[in-house]
């Protein structure tokens, strides 16, 4: 490659680059921002000077500790939970014949096509017949076993499709039955498809924004979208740089393990990836 | 695992008798359902039964606060197809989706063809054009809303190269267009990496044999590399289309469906019927609307794979 | 937790929810009953006040367990509240915000308190107007809060210009003085005058000025639209050349914060003065200016009422009634101002309100609630607003046609009105 065209690419990436990393930066240097800074205009890239105690008034507003742990566990959770689901029906629309299965997975792929804002009333009835409104559960049976597991699952029948014929007979010869081939063989050649899987799944229940705001009423079950707009006065004004502190906290831990495992996240999920 | 196992050996040992009733397909199809099962539990409790009471919703007049609930038919119907906001609606919603797939698809494998490059720093790059997606939504939308201000960040930052920047949110088309670049470089690394996941795919010996052949970039990129890679531009199409339909937070956040009705997209326009304006009966009919428009796309879709998607036979 | 037994119910109940449509309430049970009141403030200081008003109550109630005291975020206040209702999730109690006061209360969904709450009779006529249909007291009125002008004397004085003060004792307190202050504020380079939420969206603020003018967004009875009657084209005329040709009103798509000082006035209600504690400068609070039409007062509003839904409906009247009467309304009044008559003195107000001096209480609470009006309100709230928003978006443009934009509003919304 020509020095010019290395040079021209770098300029096009970093240009291509200002709008990713450009609202991640105002939202961490503004949240240590006196307030006044927030609305100045030009706005300033660096704080004029830092006040952090902001970030104790978070706490102090909200049991934000525990709010942080609620979205952690049900993410990991729901996580969890949608890849065993998802990697099993995935295996089975991709690889084994049964009849219906064509209606079965076009069944299945009815839940890719809705969105939450169409199921929550009958679905909010439901868990409160049962009970278990303001609890957990909505918030990891429904993603795990509803309509957002279904792009898991469609994620894992478009991997398996893609692995050779050959993989089955083998295993077959090895005196492998079918669950045999699927957790020895299949389970283990899919890791990256699995990857993909989780980060899909992790960031759709870590930004669940609707459901939590249905289903929960007690701010110490609250997760952390939801906690986000409660950094407000008595009449629903926002408290800016609080809020921004907030969201300053839930996003960068998530950055700084992204990074540390960028390797395992995105080229481990690159190298042996998505085949095309 | 262990009572799979024993699931396993149950099978094979019935297989092995005499007279053979667990024969293979049989005990395949055995298989296949019981992996199948949870998936579909699930689908019938959370997606299909709630889908069967929107429908039955929808041919109600219900009134929350009166706790009336009442059948009225087509009623609901009927007003759908009176609504005079419907066109606008639809419209919108078409000029939304049709610009955020595009950009979206367009971006995502641009930018991973620039990052397959073998150029250092791509690592770095990578992990910054991905780093939005792992901001939770409602804080990305906060941040926006100030930056997209007529003295924000946004026309700040175009001031330093000489421009004066409209004001974003307030003019009709600079405000679909604002929320669907939002919505776009907040997503656009997922499809970005799961491009870079197919193309390092493709096998290195395709494209020295189309170079000895003398087959030009374009005709590369043509004729192998959108074939390659045709099962992942599937499933991002396909997941961008369906969640292109599904955008509400942002719009909710930065234009609340203004200026005018220019950003009120159908999912929006059903969030205000049924749970601001308490129309639940007609908000439903209106769901069960986005959910036919949703599936005959994705119909589509599908249907089209096989003219061009490998593996697809 | 037993996930089986739990999923076992679901399961159960999905079959169930399809005949019982309309979600019902549960059975009552036995042994004491929770009480649980949806709110939409998460201020610790306020909850702290509830829950010992709460603790004290129970222990005279001993046939009364926990109450609870829900906050649900104020953005999606009425939606959450509403599809908990939907979802069979009522609360025993809910605060409900004013403009969705005529939903609630025309619907038949909440108990009626007059006989219930202590010493109604002294209850502000201005105060209850909004809770009641037919004589009855559908809501009590626990917050009743003026809005009036936070004046930044600083930017003020430092633009030459005479404070409102000195114009109110000279009898020149109104919008065409406190525009050529304003006018002369942004000439420096700050902001002129702002209305606290309005934020070119939420339009049902602006009448805090149009009341000044004798304008109405819709006649009394709700039936006809009265946005482009000549009182509103002239008051709206008089925003927009603020707006766009004086520029003494920051335009839209401007992040406005008056607390931080850069602004010299704020249209908002006096509950906002607890954001000045810290302020680096020099305030006020005087009473809105007088319009063509002289002068006035508006309020905003928050009720609380009892959902007739709730299977413990009775208790819950009976702590509402407690929760409000005349001792624990003096509490409430430290956050909220009371609809109180015997509360509502600029004496008992300063003991509560230490950020304001008596002047400000008198001249814009006690008054204010005395003669103020509430901002337009009508059964389908939600939908007028949000049609008039739409319909109002073009007049935030320079080269508007009020006139024309106004009677463009009417058309849109008079279908919705009723007629």
């Amino acid at each position: 490659m020509s020095r010019k065209l290395r040079l021209g690419l770098y300029a096009l990436l970093c240009v291509l680059c200002v709008p990713f990393v450009f609202p991640t930066w105002w939202m961490v240097t503004s949240s240590v921002k006196p307030i006044s800074d927030i609305f100045a205009f030009p706005p300033a890239l660096v704080p004029s000077r830092f006040d952090f105690s902001t970030y104790g008034r978070v706490f102090e507003l909200q049991p934000f500790g525990q709010q942080y742990l609620n979205s952690l566990y049900i993410a990991a959770v729901v996580t969890a939970g949608t890849m065993a689901v998802a990697a099993m029906a995935g295996y089975a629309f991709a690889r084994i014949r049964f009849p219906g299965q064509n209606v079965l997975f076009l069944v299945v792929l009815v839940g890719l096509l809705i969105p939450s804002e169409v199921t929550i009333v009958p679905l909010f009835q439901m868990f409160h017949t049962a009970g278990l409104t303001d609890t957990h559960w909505p918030l990891i049976l429904v993603p795990i076993l509803g309509a957002p597991s279904v792009l898991a699952t469609f994620i894992m029948r478009q991997f398996f499709i893609t692995l050779p014929g050959e993989l089955e007979e083998a295993a077959r010869v090895d005196g492998l039955g079918r669950f045999g081939t699927f957790f020895r063989v299949a389970l283990p050649l899919s890791r990256s498809a699995l990857g993909a899987v989780a980060i899909f799944t992790f960031l759709h229940s870590w930004n669940l924004y609707l459901e939590p705001i249905v289903f929960l009423s007690t701010p110490s079950k609250f997760t952390l979208p939801q906690a986000l707009t409660q950094f407000v006065d008595a009449y629903g004004s926002p408290l800016w740089n609080v809020q921004l502190s907030a969201a300053t906290m839930t996003a960068l831990p998530i950055l700084v393990v992204f990074v540390l495992a960028q390797r395992q996240f995105i080229e481990g999920l690159a190298h042996t990836g998505l085949k095309g | 695992m262990a009572a799979t196992d024993l699931l396993d050996r149950v099978a094979v040992r019935a297989a092995t008798r005499a007279r053979p009733f667990w024969t293979i397909p049989r005990r395949d199809a055995l298989v296949g359902y019981l992996l199948i099962s949870p998936q579909l539990v699930g689908s019938a409790l959370f997606v299909l039964l709630p889908l069967g009471l929107v429908v039955y919703y929808s041919l109600q007049e219900w009134n929350v606060l009166a706790s009336t609930f009442e059948y009225v038919g087509g009623a609901n119907y009927a007003k759908l197809l009176a609504d005079p906001n419907m066109g606008q609606v639809l419209t919108g919603t078409a000029l939304f989706s049709v610009g955020l797939v595009v950009l979206n698809l367009t971006l995502a494998l641009s930018l991973a063809i620039l990052l397959n490059q073998r150029l250092a720093g791509t690592t770095f790059f990578r992990t910054l054009f991905f780093s939005p997606v792992l901001v939770s939504l409602v804080a990305w939308t906060i941040v926006w809303q100030f930056l997209l201000q007529q003295d924000g960040g946004v026309n700040g930052l175009l001031g330093v190269v000489g421009v004066e920047g409209p004001n974003w949110l307030r003019g009709e088309t600079t405000a679909l267009l604002s929320v669907i670049v939002v919505q776009v470089v907040k997503n656009v690394g997922l499809n970005m990496v799961l491009f870079l996941a197919a193309l390092q795919g493709v096998p290195r010996q395709l494209y020295e044999a189309a170079q000895l052949d003398g087959a030009g970039a374009w005709t590369r990129f043509a004729r192998i590399t959108v074939p390659q890679i045709s099962p992942t531009i599937l499933l991002t199409s396909i997941i961008t289309v369906v969640g292109s339909l599904q955008v509400f937070a942002q719009i909710a956040v930065l234009t609340q469906g203004g200026p005018g009705m220019s950003t009120t997209v159908l999912v929006y326009y059903l969030y205000q019927q049924a749970f601001q304006f308490r129309h639940l009966g007609y908000g439903a009919a209106l769901s069960v609307l986005l959910f036919l428009i949703v599936a005959a796309l994705t119909l589509l879709q599908w249907r089209l794979r096989r003219k061009w998607v490998f593996h697809e036979s | 937790m037993k996930a089986p037994g739990k999923l076992a119910a679901l399961s159960l109940t999905a079959l169930l929810a399809v005949t019982a449509c309309g979600g019902e309430a549960a059975p009552a049970a036995q042994g004491p009953q929770p009480l649980r009141m949806s709110i939409w403030t998460s201020n610790e200081a306020h909850l702290k006040l509830f829950n010992e008003i709460a603790a004290e109550y129970r222990k005279s109630h001993p046939q009364v367990g926990e109450i609870t005291f829900d906050p649900i975020p104020f953005e999606n206040y009425t939606t959450t509240l509403t599809t908990q209702i939907a979802g069979g999730n009522a609360p025993d109690l809910a605060w409900i915000l004013e403009n969705s006061a005529p939903d609630f209360v025309g619907s038949g969904a909440l108990v009626p308190l007059k006989s219930k709450i202590e010493n109604a009779g002294e209850l502000v006529p201005a105060a209850t107007r909004l809770w009641e249909r037919d004589g009855e007291l559908y809501a009590y009125p626990f917050s009743t809060s003026p809005f009036g002008v936070f004046v930044n004397t600083d930017l003020v004085k430092a633009a030459g210009q005479k404070t409102p003060r000195e114009l109110m004792k000279a009898g020149q307190w109104d919008w065409q003085h406190a525009n050529e202050i304003n006018k002369a504020v942004a000439a420096k380079g700050k902001n002129g005058l702002t209305i606290l939420n309005f934020d070119y969206k939420a339009w049902d603020n602006l009448a805090t000025v149009w009341q000044g003018w004798g304008a109405k967004a819709w006649s009394d009875d709700g039936g006809t639209c009265q946005f482009n009657a000549p009182e509103m084209v002239e008051a709206m005329t008089f925003l927009h050349k603020a707006i766009f040709t004086d520029k003494s009103m920051p335009g839209p798509g401007t992040a406005v914060d008056f607390f931080s000082g850069d602004t010299s006035m704020a249209v908002a209600q006096i509950s906002r003065a607890a954001m000045l504690e810290d302020a680096t400068f020099k305030w006020d609070l005087v009473p809105l200016p007088a319009g063509p039409k002289g002068e006035y007062a508006v309020i905003g509003q928050a009720g609380i009422g009892v959902l007739k839904k709730s299977p413990r409906a009775e208790q819950a009247t009976d702590f509402l009634t407690y929760f409000t009467n005349a001792a624990n309304s003096a509490k409430l009044a430290a956050y909220f101002p009371p609809a109180r008559g015997s509360v509502l003195t600029a004496d008992t107000m300063a003991k509560t309100s230490p950020m304001l001096n008596g002047d400000q209480l008198q001249e814009v609470v006690v008054d204010g609630i005395q003669k103020g009006v509430v901002k337009p309100s009508h059964t389908g709230q939600a939908e007028l607003a949000q049609t008039a928003r739409a319909a109002l978006d073009p007049l935030w443009k320079p080269d508007a046609d009020v006139k024309a934009v106004l009677d463009g509003v009417c058309a849109k919304i008079q279908p919705l009105l009723g007629g």
